[in-house]
């Protein structure tokens, strides 16, 4: 049997044996995910689609798959999902900027020699491409993030009711720079691991610093791995006040009742 | 509350000033530099001066695509080497999709090929363009991402970003090692060099306590599983379905780099898992120093489910987005979809799922070792 099909059987039965119901939804939301980004690669084939549009569109679905699917709808959950969505939109400000000003877009002489038999005039445009697949590579990330926050930021004001907006604040971000450094290691890894051939292929053709630093795709891998840091940051203070926030109401309104 | 800030205000110390002031400097120095590197670089390098549009076509290429084609006609100043001050004449072709080439702007730092030609008599020097010069932008990122770490995370975001800095060291260095040394097998390299980004990583960010310890076994433990079940079902199968044609910069066994890939690109997941489930055993404890081991069972795969799918989830997007360029390309000259699937994804997504299972199977094995460091702490006691 095909590698893939064996490979994806042992990881539905090991969430399933360990994660019993709540597995197999975390399964299927991959699965799901997987749907949505296949579906949105096929729009972005049309020309009138604008990719950027379709990339927040699809960020906008696949986090609200990760957090309600397999958590429920809940005041964490929504306010984590708040918070991504507008993590995303304001890291592809910087994004769409930063690939449009280092042309790091489309393929490197290096691919060229494979993909030669290509027509390259296809009518996309490939900046908003390339900002659409460093932004995608990160919501995973920044949904973890949220979600790791606004969790337990729940916990701590069930157990202190009192708290006021700012106290839960500071608490959320404490929990924040807890796993700050785990995150961005993991992005890191990831990224890393994935272009493990790239890093081979510059020491084997014995790349020069200035040579290395300067190619397209270092440059797209390095952009790629600090805006998913930056994001991994960035959505703790923004995921802090707006769960804060929230909790806050909910007492007002809780208040307001009795 | 105004006596809490005032006293934040005070505590604003020299030292703290002093900090920020350095980090300035540092950023200023460097961007000047970065701007002002030209000579250090032996390729000719150019910035564009002007630019003319002297040619505007559409084109509906093979396969029925429209585009536009663009000619640039571009000025550029010399900037190092012999011919520094010299005009230069390039062209410069490229299409609304930029797949290849792009517009360049006024201002623009190219690296050039002066033809040599152009160069015997005193007419006009013409050249080729090569490269964009992309050392500022990075640099400018670089800069913008330790500045929102640290705003974010201070103390923590410091150790983050200097835990990053010796992983990239040491990444570099280790793949140096197997270079010069390839007898030793890149996976035995990258063995090694698991043990010591564990080691590093787990260290920097949570200090030497047991609870460490039992992350760092856990780390080490799921990765190694992780790697042989790929490895048996990669060899059960014989590796079908998997294509390693579309793999792009080898220079090496594709098998070797893929699974050295799987071994490193999982490694920060099961880090997280790790330290998150040995984190939350060890503060159950602390809590409650009676607590009951099967208490601390219950509790911990209930926090092993809740982030079990989350974390799937990173390592899944991190892999699969890196293909939509290419996807794009192979269905925009009417491959076959299934095609397109599995040329460009095989790999991806054996990527993602061999991740998975790494982080999965690092939950009841992160939970047991902590379980078993706090009966250790429990009988030390």
């Amino acid at each position: 049997m095909n590698t893939l099909v064996w490979l994806a059987v042992i990881l539905f039965l090991l969430m399933i044996g360990i994660g019993g119901k709540k597995g197999a939804r975390s399964f299927f939301a991959i699965m799901l995910n997987f749907g949505v980004l296949i579906v949105i690669l096929f729009m972005m084939l049309g020309r009138d689609n604008d990719p950027i549009i379709l990339t927040v569109i699809a960020s906008t679905l696949i986090s609200c798959i990760t957090l309600f699917f397999i958590n429920q709808v809940n005041i964490t959950t929504k306010t984590a999902f708040v918070s991504t969505v507008i993590t995303i939109v304001l890291l592809l400000f910087l994004i769409v900027f930063l690939t449009d000003r280092s042309m790091i877009q489309g393929f490197s002489d290096e691919e060229m020699g494979e993909l030669y038999v290509f027509t390259m005039h296809i009518g996309v445009d490939y900046v908003k491409i390339a900002a659409s697949v460093i932004i995608m590579s990160t919501i995973g990330a920044i949904t973890d993030v949220a979600i790791s926050i606004s969790s337990p930021m729940r916990e701590i004001f069930y157990h202190n009711p009192s708290m006021s907006r700012k106290e839960l604040f500071v608490s959320g971000i404490s929990i924040g720079r807890d796993i700050l450094g785990t995150n961005t290691n993991t992005v890191f890894f990831a990224f890393m691991g994935g272009y493990l051939a790239l890093l081979i292929w510059y020491k084997d053709l014995a790349y020069s610093l200035g040579e290395i630093i300067n190619s397209k795709v270092f440059a797209e891998e390095m952009i790629g791995i600090l805006c998913a840091g930056m994001g991994v940051a960035i959505v703790i203070p923004i995921t802090s006040w707006i769960t804060a926030l929230a909790l806050v109401r909910t007492r007002k309104k809780s208040g307001a009742a009795n | 509350m105004v006596r809490v800030i005032e006293t934040a205000r005070k505590k604003l110390t020299y030292s703290n000033v002093l900090a920020v002031v350095l980090f300035a400097v540092l950023v200023a120095c460097s961007m000047y530099f970065v701007y002002h590197n030209y000579s250090f670089y032996d390729r000719p390098i150019a910035k564009v001066t002007e630019t003319n549009q002297i040619d505007h076509k559409e084109v509906t290429a093979e396969h029925g695509n429209k585009d536009e084609v663009f000619t640039q006609e571009i000025l550029a100043e010399i900037m190092n080497g012999d011919k520094k001050g010299q005009q230069l004449r390039l062209t410069n072709e490229y299409s609304s999709s930029a797949t290849y080439s792009q517009a360049y702007r006024e201002g623009n730092d190219l690296f050039v090929s002066i033809d040599p030609a152009s160069q015997d008599d005193n007419a006009e020097l013409t050249g080729t363009i090569l490269d964009v010069k992309r050392d500022k932008y990075i640099l400018l990122v670089a800069w913008l991402f330790v500045f929102i770490l640290l705003l974010v995370g201070k103390k923590q975001g410091l150790y983050s970003v200097i835990s990053l800095a010796v992983n990239a060291v040491l990444i570099s260095y280790a793949l140096d090692m197997y270079i010069q040394y390839a007898n030793f097998g890149l996976l035995l390299m990258c063995a090694c060099s698991v043990v010591l980004f564990t080691l590093t990583s787990l260290l920097l960010v949570n200090g030497f306590n047991e609870k460490t310890y039992a992350a760092i076994a856990a780390t080490l433990l799921g990765t190694l599983t992780s790697l042989l079940i790929t490895y048996f079902v990669m060899w059960i199968t014989a590796e079908k379905g998997l294509r390693y044609e579309e793999m792009g910069f080898l220079t090496r066994p594709p098998q070797v780099v893929f699974m050295a890939g799987i071994l490193i690109g999982s490694l920060g997941a099961v880090m997280d898992v790790a330290i998150t489930m040995s984190s939350s055993i060890f503060g159950l404890y602390e809590k409650n120093k009676n607590i009951a081991v099967k208490a601390l069972r219950t509790s911990g795969m209930e926090i092993g489910k809740d982030i079990m799918g989350t974390m799937t989830n990173i390592l899944f997007f991190a892999y699969i987005s890196g293909s939509i360029p290419t996807m794009i390309l192979y269905l925009k000259n009417e491959y076959p979809v299934s095609y397109t699937f599995s040329m460009n994804l095989s790999l991806e997504l054996a990527r993602a799922l061999a991740g998975g299972i790494g982080i999965v199977l690092t939950i009841p094995i992160g939970l047991y070792t902590a379980i078993f460091f706090v009966n250790r702490k429990r009988a030390k006691s």
